[in-house]
Order: structure tokens, then sequence, then C-alpha cells
């Protein structure tokens, strides 16, 4: 497997970011009750849209390359045997994703990316801050299994 | 909303689905190569994107509470599944079966999020006026 083509990928992060980040208080302040935040969220604007381009294009990349671009689940698929176990760990672990990247006001592509190019200082901590903690994770991973 | 900009949306999402898929970083083992220093692939990546990248819609802004704690969340869930939101869908999108776990997860997490804001939004407006934007821009942009 060859990964060593990342050059035209900055011209696509531009809009990804809208997706998962919106500061809390433009949210607090726009939609007031909790049954209006519900409807905004669930209404398709353009990062519907951008969302569902995102699983299109990935399904193309699949249907070209003849699948998917990795077999198992990485740590999870080597070390556990039981699907329940990983989809366990899995469901948490995107809890704390999301949770943690609105909270925060991006994610990897939002502060780490578009933040970042801007040299933004809530980016720069934001991206310091969640490489350092998965960083860690991962080395505390390997060093329990 | 046109629909000349959900028609950009879409073709903008597929081209960075298809990247996102093509380079590896759908990928959780590129990830944690990346993560646990065997590969500097993940590092090129990032400055690869950041150096060609052109954000819209972004404003710098300063660094709140909010950021640290949410990053600090976000980077246990990244480093555990070894995958952040847009791989996640390309995953769902390429026909991983274990990321319908985690993007049901990430629903959840925005879930609760809007939930906890509407619940602390509703008692600010009991306990006091609400500033007029409550957003701190960076002023040195």
């Amino acid at each position: 497997m060859v990964h060593r083509r990342p050059a035209p990928l900055g011209l696509c992060v531009v809009a990804a970011p809208r997706t998962v980040q919106r500061p809390p208080g433009r949210h607090r302040r726009l939609l007031g009750g909790r049954h209006e935040v519900s409807a905004g969220s669930l209404r398709l604007d353009w990062r519907g849209w951008f969302l569902i381009g995102l699983a299109v294009g990935a399904a193309l990349f699949a249907l070209i390359a003849g699948g998917p671009d990795f077999h198992g689940y990485g740590w999870l698929t080597d070390t556990f045997s039981s699907g329940a176990v990983i989809g366990l760990i899995l469901l948490a672990s995107g809890v704390l994703i999301g949770y943690g990247a609105k909270t925060s006001g991006g994610c990897t592509s939002g502060n780490g990316l578009s933040g970042n190019s801007l040299l933004s200082p809530a980016s720069l901590v934001a991206t310091a801050t969640f490489f350092a903690v998965a960083i860690a994770v991962s080395f505390a991973i390997e060093a329990l299994i | 909303m046109s629909t000349r900009e959900k028609l950009a949306g879409l073709a903008i999402g597929a081209v960075f689905g298809a990247v996102l898929s093509w380079s590896g970083m759908s990928s959780p083992e590129v990830l944690r190569d990346g993560l646990l220093f065997r590969s500097p692939y993940l590092y090129e990546f990032f400055a690869a994107a950041l150096l060609t990248g052109q954000p819209v819609g972004w404003r710098p802004e300063r660094p709140q509470r909010r950021h640290v704690v949410g990053s600090a969340l976000f980077g246990v869930g990244w480093g555990v599944a070894d995958a952040c939101p847009g791989p996640i869908v390309t995953q769902v999108g390429q026909g991983i079966p274990y990321a319908l776990f985690t993007i049901a997860g990430v629903v959840s997490g925005v879930l609760l999020y809007h939930r906890r804001e509407a619940q602390a939004g509703a008692r600010d407006v009991e306990a006091t006026p609400q500033p007029a934007e409550s957003r701190q821009v960076y002023a040195g942009s």
C-alpha cells in the first residue's frame, strides 16, 4: 500500500470544518430552545450536502480502487476478538469525538487545518492539545496491549 | 440556500472524501503509525494541507478554556478510534461496518452537546441578560 499522495488535499480542506464547528455562544444566541436546536441541525444546507459528498467521494474511491483502503480495524481488531467490544469502544470514542469537537469549535480539519492556516491562536492551542492527548493515549494503549 | 451552493457543497465534499480515502487518512493503521511516531506521513500530510489550504469562513480567535477541554476529549476519542470526523464519514462511504459505531457515537456526542448548550442557554436567560455576541474574536488578525 502506498500512502504518499497528500498534495491536493488543502484545496478541499476549505469547506470541511464547517460541518462540525460553530462557536457555542452563537448557537445559544441564535437558537433559543432545545427544539429549535434540533430542528436547525437537521436542516440540510450546503454543509449537509458536503457531508453527503464526503461519503459519496469515499464510495467512488472504494469502487475505483476495488475495495476499501484498509481491512480489519487497526489495534482494535488485533487486540479484541469480540465485535461487540470493538463496537462499544468505537461508540464511546465517537461520543468523545463529537462532543469534544463541538466544544472546542473544530476537529482535526477545522482547528487542525483551517484554523491553523490562519494562525488562529485558539486553533493552535486546540491542535497542540488534541495531538498531545492522542499521542499519549496511543502510547498508553501500546504499553497496555 | 441556492441549488448552486448545495451542489458546490456536494462536489467539494466528494473531492475531499475521495482524497481523504486515497491519501490513506481513513485508515486507522496510518493514523496510529503517525501518533506512535512510527511514520512521519501524518505530519507531512498536515503540513502539505496547511501549505495549500485556503480556509473560508474562519476567523482567528483567542484561545478559551473550551478549546483545551474540548480538544482533550476529542484527542482521547481520536487516539482510541484512530479516526477523526472526516475520515469516519469516508470509512462509512467505503463500506467499513465498524465505522457505523463510531459515527453513531459522533452523532450522539453532537446531540449531547446541543442539549447541554440549550440547557445552559435557558439558564443564562433566566439569570442575566445575554451579551450581544459571546464569541470572542481575536483582534490581532
